[in-house]
Parts: C-alpha cells; structure tokens; sequence
C-alpha cells in the first residue's frame, strides 16, 4: 500500500483511508431517500436550536433534553438499519449488548463516582477553598454565544486531553481499550475503560456561570454534532457542516487501522479545532481497530491499563538495570491513537 | 442439580434436517467456511465436530457463541444435525440486571451515608444572595423566554442525592434484550446451518451466506 501523502504525513500506507471528500461515497437510491440523507443532520441541528431557545421554561429543562437524546438514540438506531455506511458495521445483538452495558456503567456506576472526583466536585472545592463565586462574566452575552463558548472551550480542553491520550503512554493505556472497537455504531462512543470516560468529561465550564438555556443550547452541539462520531449511516453532509464539525468520516479516520491516519481528528465536535492545529485529515476509513482488528473483551477492557500499565514500568525497569535499548516490537506497540 | 435446567440460559440446541442422500461428510463440507473465520479452531472426527471461538470478530455470524458440538444423527427420514452451542454473551445479558440491581442498591447506599454529611454543609453554607439574571438584548428581541426568578424549593431538589432510577432501567434493559436475544440468537443460527446445508443455494450464494 503507497497511502497518500498530507502535510508531511504519509497516510493509509498500513491500512487503507480514503483521504479527501471526492473519494468518500455519496448516499446512493432513490431522490427521496437522498433527499433525507441529505437535509436530515443540519435540519435537525437547527430544529433543536431553535427548540430550546424558544421552549417556554417548564419545558427547557435537563430532563426534557434526556427524553429527547433517547428518542434520537432510537431514531439513529433505525437509520443505521435503514441505510448503513458500511454492512461490515451492521450492529449486532452480541455488538448492541455489549455497547449498553457500557452506556448503562456511564449512567450509573460512573455518575456516582463523578458526583465525588468528577470536574464538579473538583471545581467546586477549588471555589470553596479560595472563596471564589463563578464566573459570571457571560451570563450578560446573547445565548447563542454562551451556548458557543460553552461548547467550544469544553471541545478544547477535550481535544488536548485526547491528543494527549495518544501522546503520553500512562494516558494512552487508559484510552486505548476504546481503539479496539472495529466498527461504529451509536452507543460506540461509550466503549471503553471507565477511567478513559471519566477524564475525557472532565472540563472547566464548572468555573464559569451560563444561563441554564445557554447550557441547553450547549448540549445540542453534543446530541447533533458529536453523536454522529460514531455511527453507521450514510450521509451526504454539508461542506460547511464537515468543515467546522466532526462527522463520522472524521472519526473513521481515527479509528483507522492505520497508525498515521489514526493520529489525527482528536475534537469531539468542533472539528476546525484540529484544522487550527495541523491534526485533520478529511477522509474516511472502514478497516478500523488495533493489532488488525483483534476484539478486545469486556474483562480486557476494564484491566487493560492497568496490566499493560504494569507491563511498560517493567519494561522501562528492565532497560534501566540491564541497560538494553527498547527492541523494536516495543516501540512498534507505542500510541497507535 | 440437572445442569439441563440451567444452561438453556447460555446453550442453544437445535436440529437441522439434511437433504435426502447427504452424509455428515458432505454436511460438515458445506458447514466448513464458518469455522474457518478469526480465533475460531475446530475438530471433525466422523460424524461430530467440535469448535471452540476466543476474540471473535463482531461480523462473524456465529460470534455469540464460544463453543458447540455439531454431530449428525440418522433419524427414520434420514439424517439431522445436532447442535448444542454455548454463548458467554447470552449469560452475560442474563446476569446484567442483577449486576445493575446491585448498582441501584449501591446507589441508594450511598445516598443514605451521604445525607447526613450534606445536610451539614448545607446548614453551614452562608445564606447566598440569589440574584435574577436577565436576557441579552438581542435574545428580548428575538423573543427567547427571560429566566426564571430562582425558587426557594430549588435547593432542595438539588439535594435530593444520586438517583437509582437509570440503575433500574438498565436492569430491565438487559432483561428484555436477554429474552430478545435468546429467541433471535436460536432462529439465527437455525436458519444459518439450514441455508449452507441447503442444496437450493447456488455456491455463489452459499458463499455470502
């Protein structure tokens, strides 16, 4: 494989990535089904908007924003069987079993430990040990600015928590379990060790005061941008929509089996994040996964940073006392992202 | 205890009538290709076959199960394959609601411990000044909802603790999803070993099949 060559980057020379929007397929049938496939995502992007910038307050609340992200999981879950990206991605019982339970650690086991170490609980106590209030300078600003903000600064620190993930090893064992997913589909993103979803939620917004519908607005970014990282379903997104956000095609490039391909695209939503930094790479990969797509388990998934943790300081031992450099089975094991 | 009155839970048996004239030679023939996919080792030896699956890839279509035993019978209308297949997967989904009962029980644990505690910080904390916060200009004249004013029962609400109603939910989740996947799981594979051992397929077919 020659792969082709970004920036000073040779990509898809492992595994094969389509790079640039003219080789990525556009959704094939019938006017109407390309109709929907077409206008579904900025449609939905703006009917949410404007949803909850004019949804009186007994109904803008968070508990209405959850109702409404399971009725979308379903609706996305229907549009992946109706007209997937890929067949070699069709979910599964087995693949939606296992993609829930992890959901469901998310919503539980997770949430509860976050109440005590999550970014709240942290930010709070820096507050209340500094007797600082929040900062409250954008609650005066329009709420589709606040909204923005929000978003955006979240997406920052994000993209550098996940780039970091693929640049430091101690953080690259806890994120890697989530590389081993071999196909996308909605609860994907889910996948994971609990440890890997915990830092990548941690953000500063606790420091900073929003009006509660900004934060609203916020989270429609996440419910009609982010949730289409991971997900099996054609679409013939807008140029402007796949320059300024991630899409599905973004994210299958991550996850590529390719090792150069899979260093690129670390924003959750935004990402011209990634443009402003030199890391994107338009393009879309169906190969996807680690050490050739071999599945990792869910017992593996929850051990894996701590046993491969293990397995490196051992490793960095062992060149230390006997002086050895690192072979090269070793450091062809480094953050694959 | 009769381990038949538990593993239906993660074993699927079933049978499989053959074409009229096949033997097990020609029937584990057209059955080969599906044991011949990632982590998966199998063994023939006469008419029975035994395989095993470790790391199976999400596309292969026996991926719920981890083991089996095929072997072919000659019945009064000829001979019928028989297979007795096991699948973590299946047991897995039919522990999973107890697994998250325990998170719900766990949560409400918590809850209890931690109220005391709350309530301590809560009568500590300074009264605050809640102040009313107000539109941008241009939300008023776009016609966006001012805020609310804050309410006293607010706080309480706040205080309430973690809830274990998504712990409940998932438990019934899985519950369902087992019995789900223990019904389509059985006519799956049924219909799978009856398409390979199907002499309409062209091999073309039996191929994608």
């Amino acid at each position: 494989m020659d792969g082709v060559r970004v920036g000073n980057r040779i990509i898809g020379a492992q595994s094969p990535v389509a790079v640039g929007w003219e080789n990525v397929p556009r959704v094939e049938g019938g006017p109407v089904k390309r109709f929907v496939f077409t206008w579904f995502q900025p449609t939905l992007f703006f009917a949410l908007i404007a949803f909850w910038y004019y949804a009186p307050n007994s109904i803008a609340k968070a508990s209405t924003a959850i109702v409404i992200g399971l009725g979308l999981m379903v609706l996305l879950l229907a549009l992946e069987w109706v007209n997937p990206r890929f067949k070699s991605w069709q979910l599964t019982w087995k693949e939606a079993v296992v993609d829930l339970f992890y959901v469901g650690l998310g919503f539980t086991v997770l949430r509860l430990i976050e109440g005590y170490i999550g970014d709240g609980a942290m930010i709070g106590a820096i507050q209340n040990a500094f007797e600082w209030e929040k900062l409250s300078w954008f609650t005066g600003l329009p709420l589709l600015v606040q909204a923005f903000l929000i978003s955006f600064i979240f997406d920052f620190g994000q993209y550098w928590m996940h780039r970091g993930m693929h640049n430091w090893q101690p953080l690259w064992v806890i994120h890697a379990p989530h590389h081993y997913i071999t196909q996308l589909n909605i609860n994907k993103g889910a996948v994971g060790n609990p440890i890997e979803l915990f830092l990548i939620g941690l953000g500063i917004g606790g420091f900073f005061d929003f009006l509660p519908r900004a934060a609203l607005l916020a989270g429609t970014f996440g419910m009609a941008v982010s949730t289409y990282q991971h997900i099996n379903v054609r679409f013939n997104t807008p140029r402007w929509w796949r320059f300024l956000f991630n899409t599905t095609e973004h994210h299958s490039v991550h996850h590529s089996q390719d090792y150069e391909a899979s260093r690129s695209n670390y924003s959750g939503t935004w990402i011209i994040i990634d443009r402003m930094f030199g890391t994107c790479i338009d393009g879309e990969a169906e190969l996807l996964g680690m050490e050739g797509g071999r599945k990792m388990s869910i017992r593996e998934t929850m051990t894996f940073p701590f046993t491969e943790g293990w397995t490196s300081l051992k490793e960095r031992f062992g060149r230390g006392r006997y002086g050895q450099a690192m072979p090269a089975a070793m450091t062809a094991e480094w953050p694959a992202e | 205890m009769n381990a038949g009155l538990v593993d239906w839970i993660w074993t699927v048996r079933g049978s499989v009538e053959l074409a009229p004239g096949q033997t097990h030679e020609e029937a584990f023939d057209r059955l080969d290709p599906l044991f011949h996919t990632g982590g998966t080792s199998h063994q023939r030896t006469g008419d029975t076959l035994t395989f095993s699956k470790k790391a199976q890839a999400a596309q292969d279509k026996m991926s719920i199960f981890d083991g089996g035993v095929l072997r072919i019978e000659q019945g009064a209308t000829g001979g019928v394959l028989r297979y007795r297949l096991t699948s973590r997967a299946l047991l897995f989904c039919f522990l999973a609601p107890l697994l998250f009962l325990t998170f719900a029980g766990l949560t409400i644990a918590v809850g209890k411990l931690d109220k005391p505690a709350a309530e301590a910080a809560e009568k500590k904390k300074p009264e605050k000044k809640e102040v009313v916060r107000e539109l941008n200009p241009v939300d008023k004249f776009l016609g966006a909802p001012a805020p609310e004013k804050p309410k006293k029962d607010d706080k309480k609400d706040e205080d309430e603790g973690p809830s274990p109603v998504p712990a409940y939910v998932f438990a019934g989740l899985f519950a369902v999803l087992y019995v789900v996947g223990r019904i389509l799981e059985d006519r799956l594979i049924r219909r799978l070993f009856r398409k390979r051992l199907s002499d309409d397929l062209p091999d073309d077919r039996q191929a994608a099949v």
